[in-house]
């Protein structure tokens, strides 16, 4: 078992009312898996992956990460925990524009305080892996989206993941670069890594082994 | 990790230009001033410290219980040390010093000096190093004296000085003396500074008045024994007092003056060396007072706080940009530690660069800013231990509040908001707070230069009672007897059409270039009162060469013939007589009675900063005069100068000619006030122009948050000045809020500057108005040209960015 969510509850006090962002959310995942997580706008799919991947908090409920209780340990070792197991990649990428490609894949490892040889050999592993070699010197404002993507992928696979969060991946791209980066997920899903992806769109989801379904912070 | 960070550093101010550029040059130019600045204050506050025993030696002075309230007398009798070292306890070395200027031969040629008569336990007491001679006593006898080491070399060249004989000018003689020392020269930072050292025995005045004790010329210093206290120490000398200087205390106490609380009428008290280059005496206690050099490092340090607030307020702006990275490391395992060090980083990056650059900066800028402010500072003042590491400290310190402050902010953002860009927080009151309080500084620095301006102004065009602008006073440096010289230089310029008058006297008006200042005080009894008067002993036509009218009576004339019994005063002094009749006064002393024949009007013989006290003039050709007055005619001055200098040359060969006019005279005498106003000055200008390039970046920032805010309201139809106004506003009405802080508080200082000056310009509401004014202005105009723009540009264009 990866992870295991029981019970979640997340919600807002606005104007004296309780909005639930997520109510009563059950499910687990097993390491290998592929989940497709769907729905419409403001069903509560982003906020349910930021709290699998610790960037949020949620209010109440039980969560176990590789059987660690995530909702009661401290934020630094919870801070730790993500580090060393779980990769993100974003709808727009979130590359740091000062950066080369070759830096910016490199950053995670240096807050995990690897040596400098084998920090360079672990992106120029990446780099070959990914074919992107010859833009490692470039900055990403230099790249096409579906690269930029790429880059994005390799940065959160760089330091060997257990469990790798996707939002809506392929959002900014056009269908044929999207379909290069869903096959590569697939394809790294077929290496063993456990992939939990947000998206719009059917297709995309046919990738997954397993879809969840939300409305209204709801699972349907 | 760290490589990374200086990376990510680099290109982020690369990619900053505008306001890595405005951060730069406002830090650089803050720590270059600063640099300068603090170098000045230490200069001056080093005078004197190079003693050892700058803690345990005391400069003697007596306080005086008057009539009119206590006063303060460093000058001593001749007798007083050595009757104070055998007759109280507890002194361990005592040593007289006067200075005076003495002039020496040796081969017919002339040289002024400094010199310094001084007892050889002078030489325990204080630091001066002997470098060829008796290290205990330079000058073994009465017949020796010592040299400095650059004058010796001036009198002897690279030729042995040791053994040699120099003649010194005593009165009318020429007195032969032999050098046994030489000292090292004196350094700058000194009170005493002297290029020759005679016995103080020696001096002309020391025989007559051995055993006088109501005659002062010259300062003592003593060293306490071991063990005795300050206190212990006045206690001991109150009968001695008592003794010595019973006829004083005698008319004191008929004159009605009250007793201190140990009832003293006369009370001995010491002041510690180090502290004798910053006490005034003025108010009858001495109060030791260091405000200058502090007020010029106060100044240092507020504007290095207006280019921190600057960066303090460009980097949480800027913060704002970086919101994604901020996001980013966080989701890849970045705790806040990090973060914060990676922000701190980079701000001690700007901060070494801009001090790098700065010191370069102050190097440069070193000569003239000596000569600006007139200091004999260099940057060696600065680098003593203590000094840089407390600089380093404070660089620390002054980054982790600057840097660190926007790091800390932004190293605490969650992350998810943080990719979001979304950053909602009541940043906007520090920043408005930073910017008040910039501008609070910069119009209280204006307010002060065009206070300080107007009030040197004023004493500059003050009418001082006497004609400045066309005399030429010129000190009589030379071997011939004064009189003689003040005559023929009478008859050399007699047939010149331009030249009015000659005349001479004891003393100058203003400071010469001879940079000699004197007062000489005579004290007698009136009618079983005590009185005491300023003296000045004056040539013929003195009072017609310098336009003083009379009051009443006649001034000298050669008709009357012998008028050294006459005397001619002051309104002040026949205010002090208190007669009906001033020209009835007849004033007994030992044997002779003085007649007063004429009263003058009022004239500042003295510094503009005091008030007018009494003056009595006498003519008495027994005693010298020292300076030379010539009156020209407004005509041809320069021409007039000219032709006094060469008259000079004819008369006084061998002597350098130091003439000039009473008003450079004048000038020179606020010298301290005008060097104030020069760093005032640039301080308020270096502080309105850094609050402006805060400013000016502040702005270019709001445009930039609100520019699709800007094309809304276009689109709905607003105009381009009703926008620019919208944006200026804010800022504007941060500058009146200072000004309204800044006004009282620099009335406040400048009223209690203001009234150390009995002659003064009144505070008027006007010169606090027009600094707030040349704030708002200035202030406007860096926020307008930028605003400006922003609202005249196509609403289109900023909507579709968004």
């Amino acid at each position: 078992m990866l992870l295991q969510l029981h019970n979640i509850f997340k919600w807002v006090n606005s104007g004296g009312q309780r909005i639930f962002l997520l109510k009563d959310i059950n499910f687990e995942v097993r390491e290998g898996e592929f989940i497709s997580i769907m729905g419409p706008s403001g069903s509560g799919k982003s906020t349910l992956l930021n709290v699998i991947g610790m960037l949020d908090g949620f209010d109440e409920g039980e969560y176990q990460f590789l059987d660690e209780p995530v909702h009661s340990i401290k934020e630094k070792h919870r801070a730790n925990l993500y580090k060393e197991y779980i990769g993100f990649v974003f709808q727009s990428y979130h590359l740091l524009d000062e950066l080369t490609v070759k830096e910016n894949l490199e950053m995670p490892l240096l807050y995990k305080k690897y040596k400098g040889a084998e920090r360079k050999a672990m992106v120029a592993d990446m780099l070959d892996r990914f074919n992107i070699v010859g833009k490692k010197d470039l900055f990403p404002a230099q790249l096409s989206g579906g690269q930029q993507q790429l880059v994005g992928i390799a940065r959160a696979l760089i330091s060997n993941p257990k469990l790798i969060l996707a939002d809506e991946p392929t959002g900014n791209l056009n269908s044929k670069q999207g379909e290069e980066i869903m096959q590569l997920f697939k394809q790294l899903n077929e290496e063993g890594v456990t992939i939990i992806q947000v998206t719009h769109s059917e297709k995309n989801a046919a990738y997954g082994s397993r879809i969840i379904n939300l409305l209204d912070g709801r699972m349907i | 990790m760290f490589k990374n960070y200086l990376k990510i550093a680099w290109r982020n101010l690369l990619k900053n230009k505008v306001f890595t550029t405005a951060n730069l040059i406002g830090l650089s130019t803050a720590f270059a001033i600063a640099i300068l600045l603090g170098m000045t204050a230490m200069f001056d506050l080093s005078f004197d410290q190079f003693h050892k025993k700058k803690d345990t030696v005391y400069q003697l002075y007596l306080s005086n219980q008057t009539p009119k309230g206590t006063t303060i007398s460093v000058v001593n009798p001749i007798p007083l040390a050595t009757a104070l070292k055998e007759e109280v306890p507890g002194i361990k070395h005592i040593a007289r010093s006067l200075s005076q200027d003495a002039l020496i031969t040796y081969q017919n040629k002339d040289f002024d000096l400094d010199a310094e008569y001084v007892d050889n336990d002078f030489f325990t007491l204080f630091s001066y190093p002997v470098i060829i001679g008796n290290t205990q006593e330079p000058i073994p006898n009465k017949n020796s004296i010592a040299l400095s080491e650059s004058t010796a070399k001036k009198i002897f060249g690279d030729g042995n000085a040791i053994g040699e004989t120099i003649f010194l000018q005593q009165g009318r003689e020429q007195v032969p003396f032999t050098v046994a020392s030489i000292l090292k020269d004196t350094p700058v930072n000194t009170s005493v500074d002297f290029d020759i050292v005679i016995p103080f025995e020696s001096h002309r005045e020391y025989l007559p008045n051995i055993g006088i004790w109501d005659s002062y010329n010259h300062l003592v210093y003593l060293e306490l024994e071991e063990g005795v206290s300050l206190s212990q120490f006045e206690k001991n000398t109150r009968s001695f007092t008592n003794q010595h200087y019973e006829n004083q205390i005698e008319s004191m106490v008929r004159d009605g003056a009250l007793p201190d609380t140990n009832g003293q009428y006369k009370q001995f008290h010491l002041l510690p060396y180090s502290d004798v280059a910053f006490v005034s005496y003025a108010t009858g206690i001495a109060i030791v007072n260091r405000t200058f050099p502090y007020l010029i490092l106060g100044i240092a340090l507020l504007i290095i706080f207006i280019a921190c607030a600057n960066f303090i307020n460009m980097n949480i702006a800027l913060g704002e940009k970086r919101l994604k990275e901020i996001g980013m490391r966080k989701t890849l395992g970045a705790v806040k530690r990090q973060l914060f060090g990676q922000f701190w980083l980079e701000s001690i990056l700007i901060f070494v660069v801009s001090i790098v650059l700065g010191l370069i900066a102050a190097h440069l800028l070193l000569d003239p800013f000596k000569t600006l402010f007139n200091t004999q500072a260099t940057l060696s003042n600065l680098s003593k231990p203590v000094i840089l590491v407390g600089f380093f400290l404070s660089l620390l310190l002054i980054t982790l509040i600057a840097g660190g402050y926007p790091a800390l902010i932004l190293s605490k953002l969650n992350a998810i908001r943080a990719l979001k860009g979304k950053w909602e927080m009541g940043k906007n009151r520090l920043r408005n707070g930073l910017i008040v309080l910039q501008f609070v500084i910069a119009i209280v620095l204006i307010s002060g230069t065009i206070v300080l301006h107007g009030q040197i102004q004023y004493m500059r065009n003050k009418d001082l009672g006497y004609n400045k602008e066309q005399v030429v006073s010129i000190p009589l440096n030379g071997k011939m007897d004064s009189y003689r010289v003040v005559q023929l230089l009478r008859e050399e310029l007699k047939n010149n059409p331009n030249i009015l008058s000659v005349s001479g006297a004891d003393n100058n008006l203003g400071r010469g270039r001879d940079g000699s200042l004197s007062t000489s005080k005579w004290r007698f009894d009136y009618k079983e009162r005590s009185i005491g008067t300023n003296v000045l002993t004056v040539d013929h036509d003195y009072l017609k060469t310098l336009d003083i009218p009379l009051v009443s009576g006649r001034s000298f004339s050669k008709e009357y013939g012998a008028d050294s019994l006459s005397i001619v005063i002051n309104e002040t002094m026949a205010k002090e007589l208190n007669e009906k009749d001033p020209l009835s006064v007849k004033i007994q002393e030992d044997e002779a009675t003085y007649t007063i024949i004429g009263v003058l009007k009022d004239y500042h013989f003295q510094n503009i900063n005091r008030e007018i006290e009494p003056l009595t003039l006498f003519m008495n050709t027994d005693w010298d005069l020292y300076y030379a007055y010539v009156k020209v005619s407004p005509a041809a001055i320069a021409k007039s100068y000219d032709a006094i200098k060469a008259a000079w040359g004819k008369v006084e060969p061998q002597a350098e000619f130091l003439g000039s006019f009473l008003d450079e005279n004048v000038d020179r005498t606020f010298r301290r006030e005008k060097t104030m106003a020069t760093i005032i000055t640039s301080g308020s200008v270096l502080g309105i122009l850094l609050s402006c390039i805060g400013l000016f970046a502040m702005s270019m920032l709001v445009v930039t948050q609100r520019t699709k805010e800007i094309g809304v309201r276009k689109v709905i139809g607003a105009s381009v000045s009703s926008i620019t106004l919208l944006l200026t506003k804010d800022f504007l009405k941060l500058v009146g809020f200072a000004f309204l802080i800044a006004a009282p508080l620099a009335w406040y200082f400048l009223n209690n500057w203001l009234e150390s000056y009995p002659f003064r310009i009144t505070l008027s509401p006007l010169y606090f108005a027009m600094a707030g004014f040349l704030a708002m202005l200035i202030a406007f105009l860096t926020v307008g040209a930028r605003t400006i723009r922003a609202a005249s540009a196509n609403p289109v264009k900023s909507l579709r960015t968004e």
